[in-house]
């Protein structure tokens, strides 16, 4: 459930809502971090749930001693009402079971909060790919039917790819066609409920490998920025150097600690 | 707890894997591992003494067992736990770190300050001590957490004592005499724990 954390109630009609799906290489969760950390978003409230695994931490978007002591947990929401943007943070795994509740949780969220529309940054595993997907761009999105009439033509003037279906059962041959995200964690989930529901929700995915997935990551929140116009776009000029989205704090030792000396 | 008279209040019962208790439905309170004591002379001071691991999938039920039935105004909550030092994420080289060291988390509305440095990012908390952090921290309930960092696996007197710092905070001052004498009361404790090895006889 959402809990503020001030006293005053958030008023998110007409707010568009992004969050990640926990899928391959964590892609969703690091551009989320990006969106955060770049527009330097206040946290509104908290999703708590008993369906992800518990865990605190400080900070994660730090920029100095004072504001490095509030504490962060598993599941936040930040918003940014000039935008009319909110965006709800996932920090951990599903316990098990508990993601099919989570979807139904959340989306009734959504439902009463009056949003005006839902994104899922998300991502598939690259191996999964057919020959024609193997020489495509790695990016690929997916419109709920309630979405579709109002951004439609905005997407189609973006000349992105829709993503593929495939056979539900690779296996048999003659197996019917259905939209599959190896890989993808609760993003089919949320995609098919939402399309029952009648809840407008896109879906905005990369095809990805385990390993450092920080590229993966700017990737997709510059495919997501394409749409959205959320930061000044990055210009064409090859020798502006600076990176547009700002890298979080909590970014650091992703590959463990420091070296001991004497190993060298 | 052995500055004061406590008393057994009640206990949570649960099973997993981790337990060694056998059978699941009729567990004893010995068994239970999560125990509760309340000071004699002041009842509203709670202690939790929990030996087991509680899973993943029991943290929320636990907490909403225990703290569901406690008022949550005027209440102040300390967590004592410990991880093992190579879980511990610093840009200098570990052999430059000196477990046992503590480190500390708090919520939003605790006003202590904490007898040793604030856990940096991107050191986290998991398990338990993280549930009963994050719902202190969502309702508002102050907070802190203590996290020793130590290099060995079972309890020893130096790991212990690296919590007496703890003992002077502001919170707990008030419930613990004899710090001095402190150093021989862990040694026996840590001594009636120790399971003899008997791997020679």
């Amino acid at each position: 459930m959402f809990v503020p954390c001030g006293e005053s109630v958030c008023d998110l009609a007409g707010f568009t809502l992004l969050m990640p799906a926990v899928s391959v290489g964590n892609v969703g969760q690091l551009a989320i971090d990006l969106v955060i950390s770049t527009l330097n978003m206040c946290k509104i409230g908290y999703f708590y749930t008993d369906c992800l695994v518990p865990m605190v931490g400080n900070n994660p978007y730090a920029t100095s001693e004072k504001n490095s002591t509030e504490l962060s947990i598993n599941a936040e929401v930040y918003s940014l009402p000039s935008k009319k943007l909110v965006v709800l943070q996932l920090r951990s795994i599903f316990i098990k079971y508990k993601s099919k509740p989570f979807c139904e949780k959340l989306l009734s969220w959504v439902k009463s909060s009056n949003l005006a529309k839902v994104i899922v940054l998300s991502s598939s595993h690259s191996y999964h790919r057919n020959d024609l997907q193997l020489r495509s761009t790695p990016f690929r999105y997916l419109l709920t039917p309630s979405l579709q009439k109002s951004v439609q033509n905005k997407i189609k003037s973006l000349n992105w790819a829709e993503m593929e279906k495939s056979p539900c059962i690779p296996e048999i041959s003659d197996s019917e066609y259905c939209i599959r995200i190896p890989g993808g964690g609760i993003t089919k989930t949320l995609y098919d409920e939402s399309c029952s529901k009648e809840i407008p929700m896109a879906v905005l995915l990369k095809f990805v490998s385990e390993g450092d997935n920080i590229p993966d990551a700017l990737g997709l929140v510059e495919y997501l920025n394409e749409w959205l116009q959320i930061i000044k776009p990055h210009s064409d000029d090859p020798t502006a150097s600076a990176l547009p989205w700002k890298i979080p704090s909590s970014w650091r030792l992703l590959f463990g600690s420091g070296l001991p000396p004497a190993l060298f | 707890m052995n500055s004061g008279v406590w008393e057994e209040v009640g206990c949570a019962k649960l099973w997993n894997e981790w337990c060694r208790a056998t059978d699941a439905v009729h567990l004893s309170p010995a068994e239970a591992f999560c125990v509760f004591y309340h000071l004699k002379s002041n009842p509203s001071v709670f202690l939790c003494q929990c030996s087991c691991y509680v899973a993943e999938d029991q943290q929320y039920q636990w907490l909403e067992k225990v703290f569901g039935s406690c008022p949550k105004k005027n209440m102040q909550v300390t967590i004592l736990t410990c991880r093992h030092v190579t879980d511990y994420k610093t840009p200098e080289s570990t052999s430059s770190l000196h477990p046992p060291f503590l480190k500390a988390l708090k919520t939003q509305t605790s006003k202590e300050s904490p007898c040793c440095s604030l856990l940096e990012q991107p050191n986290i908390v998991h398990d338990l001590p993280a549930a009963v952090l994050s719902y202190c921290q969502v309702w508002k309930i102050p907070a802190i957490l203590y996290l020793c960092y130590t290099d060995v696996m079972k309890l020893d007197l130096i790991t212990a004592e690296a919590f007496k710092p703890v003992l002077s905070s502001r919170s707990l001052k008030g419930l613990v005499k004899n710090i001095p004498q402190s150093t021989e009361i862990l040694k026996k404790l840590v001594a009636t724990n120790e399971v003899q090895s008997n791997i020679y006889t």
